[in-house]
């Protein structure tokens, strides 16, 4: 047993393996780390570029900013320089890093200097950082450099060390994710002497910040941050080389945090101690917010304070959860236990006293119960709570003045009915009328208006009904002690009615919410054509966030609008770049996010189970969603892309069937054809072999019969080869239809003598009408479509006679054939004229060749004909199939009179 | 001996048209049925010495009446079948029919299967112990297989797949057929031991093996025993 176990543990950690072969297939990425700004980074990364060329390596210059500085332009010499994208910016001409050329040019290596540089005007990126990481997807090499102070994780503690805030700030899981991190380190002393001679760059902007910032105290700081920095990586790559191979490591067990949050301004400051507690302890951390199941609903600014904090957070690499319940400790502590959290960061506020005394704080209350759980408090470095008075105004609800107006109408009101009753009967308890009032406005205006109303209330009281009337002064002391009750009781209720109205509300909003998501999925539901799902996307989206909406399905290898509201929406060319980035990918991009933010467009990706179905962009304009948006969002684009992907699947099953279709009716009509020529065929070579092997022993008229069978079936081939050769010619299109005058009587009765021969037991009657006009058209096509529907009828009409019929109707010749078989059934009808449809089995046995009436209305329509089955032709039974001609005289007679 | 009654089961006249002259001319008394269930009556109350079955009839599958023949009956079954319907002429061989003919086919053919048929059904009467093809002679009693008086050593195997042959000879065994009975139930789609062993025996038995004339193939079918009498 003991064996075992070592078996499994000196066994590679296979997702450690897994990472290392994904590793394979990107780029790597070497960060030059600097504390600060003249340690040399751009020299030490271009000797080393040098140093790689003349190993004939492929290195490419993608940008380095030489500040004019010879020393380091000599090391560019003899290097490939990318040229670099014009951009207009401001009215000024700057030069950008060209990350489209450098994909281009996919050298195996290429430096990209300044890692923290924003990026300036329409750039696909806002940010270089992003550049670097599209070149390390796309399998190139990149060399880069840093400074410390750019470290998003780190930026407070510099902007303390330093007092310079940082703007250009780079993510920690850019730095994270670097497979090498190089420190180049200068002492400080030197740092500053080359400053002072000079030799190090800085921007005019920063000349008078420098003499701050290039401080001994400052660099001594940065430079510990950097080597620290530094040797935390070196450690994770141990801890990761020992994990790859499998050696027993001084590791322990696994620390995992556990970050609360919320919408406030401390939460920014926990997330990045946070971040450095983790990366210190080589921790995951996991941050997460818990918001009310009751929605006291947080104002629209805080909310987005905690969305920031958020995205922070997954920048420097946490991962985040937001919860809903009621409990705020034991939803922490449910999360913390299923997570096997070890540690709990949340921040805290020392109150002010009297509140200090009333609450207990939360991390005190989940310090009572977090057994096994350490928890690190941190404490806001401004002076203890300052304002929450202010903050409390700050999210006063909307339209409050309207509130008061309501409190001091119902008070008004309270104190008029008060003063009514009063003449008819004494009221001992006037002061309930008030209550009333307070609970009124609380109900329709909520908190603001029921403290209002119980304040007016008061006074109005004590004006119109306590003694002495008239004034506020109050004679009685246990008046005064009635009316401190009363103002109690008024805010206590009040406060409870609002809350109530508060709920009442949320429930309201989000029974509409989950109605609107209810109705637009039975929609959904109803539809499994694409592009219903899609316009019942757009509107949903359009009526939920009353933004404009586009929905993106690919096709042929890229993505296309396919609906959008309004409708006439149109994308531009940066638009489309981003919706093709979300869909590649599989990640947000346009406004608002790290992708191509110059596009008015947000775009997101539609996933479904089997992966990203389309992309769905909204305009985001200036304000991004609020959090039930997103919610509501998140819900319809999950049900849009699985209708999609289902619509999708419909689809492609339907082609499939319509295929399958296809190649069972292809092999129906090779069955048949083949039928229809073995038959005949195989009649042939048994007569024939009869005949000649046996033919002695048969009586004479066994011999003759035997004769006429080959004749008959020959006759029988020779028709369908002809019908083949007709119809290959109609679906060629080659059917030239002479224009000569026809006499449809003669060749009605050529045709029928025709069909005498063949089928000598049929008795065939024609009545054709005597004076009956010419058409224009091909006399051997009609005779060939008579003698086809003589034949059809011949096979069909029973024992009956078949009878041919010719007359006028108005301008048009009308000509019959009728039969008095079993008939067509109605549902047929419409088929009868189909290639290859023949009535009875499908393999259509002895059922003739299915060609003879398609072949008939081809030649037809040929001579700007129409023909037309009818069922029952009469005594409810037969078939008449009758055409219809335009008469030739007729046509010239208007042509004449035209 | 009065002559053999054939029933011929075609729904196509033209078909019938011949052949009754063609059988009757040939020395046998002549039925026709144009449809599955008058097949099935004639086959009961006329008791044919064999039936010749075209598998598309109008009311009823061909193999549908193999099969309810072969319940109570086991008069030879000839099956007139066309080239695209390969599946439904094997699974009636499968069913019992004992061999088929292709349409269109000269009426020599038809009759020399109709006498390797009438044979087989005589030899069933009283099982034939000796039987001798293209100079080799096989010795059922003895289990003696000789090639022009010389024996021949043949595995177990190759000696009862050789005998399943023989026993039908003249008509075509199918493939699931061969399998079943010399291997068992179990390899009923183990093609590739027939198309070895019966290479092997063919090495053994034929005089020129690339060119067998005893054990022929039956593409997609099976193998035919063909016997001097054959």
């Amino acid at each position: 047993m003991p064996d075992n176990d070592r078996d499994l543990k000196s066994r590679p950690d296979p997702d450690a393996l897994l990472a290392l072969a994904e590793q394979g297939r990107r780029g790597k990425l070497t960060v030059f780390l600097g504390a600060a700004p003249g340690v040399g980074k751009t020299y030490a990364m271009l000797t080393r570029a040098r140093r790689l060329k003349e190993e004939g390596g492929d290195i490419v210059i993608g940008l380095v900013e030489t500040h004019g500085r010879s020393e380091t332009a000599a090391l560019l010499e003899g290097l490939e320089v990318l040229p670099r994208r014009q951009v207009l910016h401001n009215g000024r001409t700057l030069h950008e890093f060209d990350l489209d050329a450098a994909l281009a040019r996919r050298p195996r290596v290429i430096l990209v200097d300044e890692l923290a540089h924003t990026n300036f005007g329409e750039s696909r990126h806002p940010k270089r950082y992003q550049d670097i990481e599209e070149l390390v997807d796309a399998g190139i090499d990149v060399w880069t450099a840093l400074n410390i102070q750019h470290l998003e994780s780190l930026s407070d503690v510099v902007a303390q060390i330093a007092g310079v805030p940082v703007r250009e700030r780079v993510p920690d899981t850019v730095l994270n994710r670097a497979d090498d991190v190089l420190l180049v380190d200068l002492p400080p002393a030197e740092l500053i002497e080359r400053l002072k001679e000079g030799k190090v760059y800085l921007p005019d902007s920063a000349k008078r910040a420098a003499d701050r910032f290039f401080r001994l105290g400052n660099l001594t700081a940065l430079r510990e941050l950097a080597l620290r920095r530094t040797a935390d990586r070196v450690d994770d790559q141990m801890v990761d080389y020992l994990r790859q191979n499998a050696i027993e490591g001084p590791w322990g067990a696994a620390e995992r945090l556990l970050v609360c949050i919320g919408p406030d301004s401390l939460s920014e400051k926990v997330v990045r101690t946070a971040s450095r507690l983790a990366s210190g302890l080589n921790a995951d951390w996991l941050v997460v917010s818990v918001e009310r199941a009751d929605g006291e609903a947080e104002s629209g600014a805080a909310m987005r304070q905690l969305d920031e904090t958020f995205r922070l957070a997954e920048q420097l690499g946490a991962e985040t959860r937001r919860i809903i319940g009621n409990d705020f400790v034991e939803e922490i502590l449910k999360l913390a236990r299923r997570e096997h959290a070890t540690q709990i960061v949340i921040g805290t506020r020392r109150h002010r006293f009297p509140l200090r005394l009333l609450r207990r704080s939360l991390p005190d209350a989940l310090a009572a119960q977090a057994a096994g759980i350490a928890i690190h408090l941190v404490t806001d470095g401004s002076a203890p709570a300052a304002k929450p008075a202010a903050r409390r105004r700050s999210t006063l609800p909307e339209g409050w003045g309207r509130g008061v107006a309501i409190a001091a109408g119902a008070a008004a009101a309270a104190t008029a009915l008060g003063l009514l009753i009063e003449q008819f009967v004494v009221l001992q308890n006037i002061s309930l009328l008030f209550l009333l009032a307070v609970l009124v406005s609380a109900t329709y205006a909520g908190y603001v208006a029921a403290i209002a109303a119980a304040l007016i209330s008061v006074l109005a009281y004590n004006f119109c009904f306590i003694e002495p009337v008239g004034t506020f002064t109050v004679a009685e002391p246990h008046e005064v002690f009635a009316l401190f009750v009363f103002l109690a009781a008024a805010i206590l209720a009040g406060g409870l009615a609002s809350r109530v109205r508060e709920q009442a509300k949320t429930a309201r909003r989000r029974a509409a919410a989950t109605q609107a998501l209810y109705d637009f999925s039975r929609k959904l539901s109803g539809t499994a054509n694409a592009e219903d799902v899609l316009w019942a996307a757009v509107t949903q989206i359009q009526a939920t966030l009353r933004r404009n909406a586009a929905l993106l399905l690919p096709e042929d290898g890229d993505v296309r609008l396919m609906a959008a509201w309004p409708p006439d929406t149109e994308l531009g060319l940066t638009d489309t770049m981003a919706a093709r980035w979300a869909f590649e990918k599989k990640e947000a991009a346009g406004n608002g996010t790290g992708t191509l933010p110059n596009s008015p467009f947000q775009f997101r990706p539609l996933m479904s189970p089997h992966g990203v179905v389309g992309v769905f962009g909204f305009l985001q304009g200036d304000k991004p969603l609020e959090i039930n948006e997103e919610r509501a969002l998140a819900a319809i684009l999950d049900q849009t892309a699985i209708a999609v992907d289902r619509a999708r699947l419909s689809r492609e099953i339907l082609d499939q069937a319509a295929q399958l279709e296809g190649e069972k009716f292809l092999a129906a009509l090779l069955s048949s054809i083949s039928h229809d020529l073995r038959t005949p065929l195989a009649t042939i070579t048994g007569a024939v072999t009869s005949l000649r092997q046996l033919g002695e022993r048969m009586p004479e008229e066994s011999r003759d019969d035997l004769l006429k069978s080959i004749e008959e079936e020959s006759g029988r081939l020779t028709r369908f080869v002809a019908n083949l050769l007709d119809m290959t010619r109609i679906e060629a299109g080659t059917v030239n239809a002479k224009r000569d005058w026809v006499d449809v009587a003669d060749v009605v009765h050529s045709a029928v003598e025709r069909a005498r021969k063949y089928f000598p037991g049929r008795v065939f009657e024609t009545s054709i009408a005597p004076d009956l006009p010419l058409i224009r058209g091909d006399s051997v096509l009609l005779g060939q479509v008579i003698f086809n529907l003589l034949d059809n009828a011949n096979r069909f009409g029973g024992d009956e006679p078949v009878s041919v019929y010719g007359r006028r109707e108005e301008d048009e010749i009308v000509l019959s054939v009728t039969d008095l078989g079993k008939g067509i059934a109605a549902a047929d009808l419409d088929h009868v004229f189909d290639k290859f449809f023949r009535k009875g089995k499908p393999d259509g046995r002895s059922l003739g060749t299915g060609l003879g009436l398609s072949i008939s209305k081809g030649f037809v329509e040929a001579m700007d004909g129409r023909i037309k089955a009818e069922s029952p032709a009469m005594k409810r039974r037969g078939t008449r199939i009758s055409m219809r001609f335009p008469a030739a005289e007729a046509a010239i007679v208007e042509k004449e009179r035209g | 001996m009065s002559a053999e009654r054939i029933l011929v089961v075609d729904d196509e006249p033209q078909i019938q048209r011949f052949l009754r002259p063609a059988l009757l001319a040939a020395g046998y008394e002549v039925m026709e049925a144009a449809n599955g269930a008058q097949a099935l009556k004639a086959a009961v109350t006329a008791a044919p010495d064999i039936v010749i079955l075209d598998l598309g009839l109008p009311d009823m599958d061909g193999k549908d009446v193999v099969a309810n023949i072969r319940a109570w009956s086991q008069v030879p079954i000839i099956i007139l079948s066309a080239r695209d319907r390969e599946s439904e002429k094997i699974a009636a061989l499968d069913l019992g029919a004992d061999d088929y003919i292709e349409k269109p086919f000269g009426i020599g053919e038809l009759t020399a299967r109709i006498r390797a048929a009438l044979r087989h059904r005589i030899q069933m009467a009283g099982s034939q112990a000796q039987l001798t093809a293209d100079g080799l002679s096989i010795d059922m009693v003895k289990r003696v297989v000789t090639r022009d008086g010389a024996a021949l050593r043949l595995t177990p195997k190759e000696y009862d797949l050789l005998v399943m042959l023989a026993h039908h000879a003249g008509r075509v065994v199918t493939h699931r057929t061969l399998l079943t009975s010399v291997w068992g139930a179990a390899h009923g789609e183990d093609l590739h031991y027939l198309r070895v062993f019966i290479g092997q025996l063919r090495a053994k038995i034929e005089r020129d093996p690339g060119n067998p004339k005893i054990v022929r193939t039956e593409p997609g079918v099976g193998y035919r025993f063909v016997g001097d009498e054959d």
